[in-house]
């Protein structure tokens, strides 16, 4: 677990000393090869047992899972940067010395998101959530002597994680309160140890706990209404690291929450964590679906829509059972699939045509038959269509509800859902089809980067087809396994 | 010595000190004197640390007594004076509503920490007082945040509300394990100068550090 937390520092490191800038794009590919190559065995062992070292590190089915993600989204992205960065470089956006800083950063980054994944302690996991935070601010912010709007929008997203995180501390704190009252000595931190005395913790403090982690948490997970960030930071961002953020960063903010979830819910009853968790799960895709409706501007859209696929994901974790969750974690894969790709896909439109608004873009898929069929069959997955993979999940989350028997929350769900069909395939309709008047910059698209570029949004959009269509059986027994992390053994 | 603690209820003597500088946060004109009442702040809540150690005998808390002083009593101040300086403001506050309407609200949000907490599940080993304090000073930095102009205050409240923060984490739970106490503080520390360097860019890129101008970005 040690190594697989240093080979990301290393490479950071080795890339922010590297001089070629070629070599350190390859330097960091390479980097985080290495890194999935090493995480294989532990990982594998993980999702059949929970591994536990040095006291404050731990690894189960739930962190694995999301270890994975955050691993293959590194590996996606890190190809992906080459040819972008090359570009930006080649157009002036950003220096030499702002590459070695955007691969070191990058690879502190992921360092900062797997730490989050294999903390046993709550308080450490906090400090890896608040360095993500600091971590990706600094990548948002990077170049930004040509783009104002880029300070902007990581001012805000510091300021607003920031605080919303310090109650997610205060949470912690008062969860170490708790224990104290339980072990009559010293209080405890560790969640595997937490989770032994759960059911004996005070019920009241307790459910003040889950309402600062649930603010808290749910600032950085994207939560509306605690969301007025995420736009601005993920529109603003170069499109990896969107990609990244989007992808995976607010799901590692969601682990928080459900970290906290398996402790509070023995004491409080799953009654008042799950209303809460659906109230903010509707709250969020309602006032995104509003703005998706109205956004001209495609990475503000794809922004909006994250806000909606984590209003899915706490609602299914909100409707509760083995199911719900089930279909909450293959959401939690899907979006962090398909979105990086639709982020990687708009990264190039907008560097062939300057713009990131809807209504000076047209004609993609005439003028770019590749890129614009990706585009399109990754709309189609995020609007939630058949036969694509994010339509499964939905689909999953919708009939556990059902079986509960939540109709006003189900009912609300289809409705909102519709809307941002409509929504995502209106706007990106409008970017795909019609004839092209304005002129394309002309992306310079040789060179080895372009082709691997080009090799790894292939397979994403390959993945999201085949989700959509078959689950294969080491990632359906990869989610069981997470489930099981969060429910306790016994199910399935 | 302990006894002389007690009679003279010098915890609740220290704590009292601790919401007023964040009170008089809401009276102040210049940047200087909000990062000043940061600064005895900071003392104030290392010197609090250093009373409780002294009154149980921790080791460990005498040494989170002293980090806490170096690093939010000293380095952070330094560092905030340099970047006022630096960035050549007016030295003005501005804020939106007037210094007696926001010290009223203050008064106001103190009031209803105690009243909301008056017979509270918290019974704090060492004051009865420590929690409504810090819970108090968290709204205050808060309310602070948002009701001023100037990029540095939004960070000076930031910090009051980390204050508060640690004000209460303590008075939870007499302090946290070192390790963590110390992750905590430097992620913060890395947060603040982030944030320092981006107030010095904004300033560059509007020409102004008035987060007014911070309005491109909508919808």
């Amino acid at each position: 677990m040690i190594t697989i937390l240093l080979i990301p520092v290393v490479t950071a490191i080795i890339c922010y000393l590297l001089k070629g800038h070629r070599l350190t794009g390859y330097v960091s590919m390479a980097g985080s090869l290495l890194l999935a190559l090493a995480s294989i065995p532990v990982i594998r062992d993980a999702f059949s047992s929970g591994i536990s070292e040095a006291g404050l590190l731990y690894m189960d089915g739930l962190s694995a899972y999301i270890m994975s993600l955050v691993i293959f989204l590194g590996i996606a992205s890190a190809i992906y940067s080459i040819h972008y960065i090359d570009h930006e470089l080649h157009v002036g956006l950003i220096d030499k010395d702002g590459i070695r800083r955007y691969y070191g950063l990058f690879h502190l980054f992921v360092f900062t998101m797997l730490l989050v994944t294999v903390s046993n302690n709550l308080a450490l996991m906090w400090i890896a959530i608040e360095a993500t935070t600091i971590v990706s601010a600094v990548l948002i912010g990077l170049g930004y002597t040509k783009r104002p709007m880029a300070i902007e929008a990581a001012w805000k997203y510091i300021i607003l994680c920031t605080v919303g995180i310090t109650f997610a501390l205060l949470g912690t704190f008062i969860t170490y309160y708790a224990s104290i009252s339980v072990r009559g000595t010293e209080g405890i931190l560790n969640w595997t140890e937490l989770r032994k005395v759960a059911p004996g913790l005070n019920p009241s403090t307790m459910k003040l706990v889950f309402i600062f982690v649930l603010v808290g948490y749910g600032t950085k997970a994207g939560l509306a209404p605690l969301h007025n960030w995420l736009p601005d930071a993920h529109s603003e961002a170069p499109s990896p690291i969107s990609a990244l953020l989007s992808g995976i960063l607010l799901n590692t903010a969601f682990y928080g929450i459900m970290r906290f979830l398996s402790i509070v819910e023995p004491s409080t009853g799953s009654l008042f964590t799950g209303n809460l968790l659906i109230l903010f799960g509707l709250i969020s895709m309602g006032i995104s679906s509003v703005f998706i409706l109205v956004q001209e501007n495609y990475k503000r859209l794809l922004a909006y829509s994250s806000i909606e696929h984590m209003g899915i994901i706490s609602l299914g974790t909100g409707i509760g059972g083995p199911f719900a969750l089930y279909g909450a974690l293959l959401h939690i894969l899907n979006h962090s699939i398909a979105k990086p790709l639709m982020f990687f896909a708009s990264g190039m439109i907008q560097a062939h045509y300057g713009s990131t608004r809807i209504d000076r873009v047209k004609g993609v898929l005439s003028r770019l038959p590749f890129l614009g069929t990706l585009t399109f069959l990754g709309a189609l997955s995020l609007a939630g269509s058949p036969p694509f993979n994010i339509f499964i999940s939905e689909f999953t989350i919708l009939k556990a509800g059902a079986d509960k028997g939540l109709w006003p929350v189900v009912g609300a769900f289809l409705v909102f859902v519709v809307v941002v069909f409509y929504g995502i395939l209106s706007g990106f309709s409008r970017i795909l089809f019609g004839n092209s008047e304005t002129e394309t910059q002309g992306l310079r698209i040789e060179g080895s980067g372009a082709v691997l570029q080009r090799i790894v949004m292939f397979v994403m959009a390959a993945v999201v087809l085949i989700l959509g269509i078959w689950i294969p059986d080491f990632i359906d027994s990869a989610i069981w396994s997470g489930v099981r992390s969060i429910l306790g053994e016994g199910v399935r | 010595m302990k006894n002389w603690i007690e009679v003279f209820s010098i915890v609740d003597f220290v704590s009292v000190g601790i919401l007023l500088t964040a009170v008089a946060l809401n009276g102040m004109r210049r940047l200087e004197s909000s990062v000043k009442a940061y600064a005895v702040n900071s003392w104030l809540l290392s010197a609090l640390i250093g009373i409780v150690a002294f009154m149980i005998g921790e080791f460990h808390l005498y040494a989170a007594s002293l980090v806490t002083f170096i690093s939010k009593g000293v380095v952070i101040p330094i560092f905030l004076r340099k970047i006022v300086r630096e960035m050549k403001v007016t030295h003005e506050v501005e804020p939106y509503i007037s210094n007696a309407l926001s010290l009223t609200i203050s008064g106001l949000l103190v009031a209803i920490v105690y009243a909301s907490l008056k017979e509270g599940i918290f019974i704090t080993g060492f004051s009865r007082n420590v929690l409504q304090i810090s819970l108090a000073v968290i709204l205050i930095g808060l309310f602070t945040m948002i009701t001023r102009r100037k990029a540095i205050t939004q960070v000076i409240g930031l910090l009051f509300m980390e204050n508060g923060l640690f004000l209460a984490g303590f008075s939870l739970t007499y302090g946290m394990p070192m390790i963590i106490e110390l992750g905590v503080l430097f992620d913060m520390l890395m947060g603040i100068i982030i944030l320092g360097i981006f107030a010095v860019q904004i300033k560059r890129a509007f020409a102004s550090s008035d987060l007014d101008k911070l309005t491109i970005l909508k919808g």
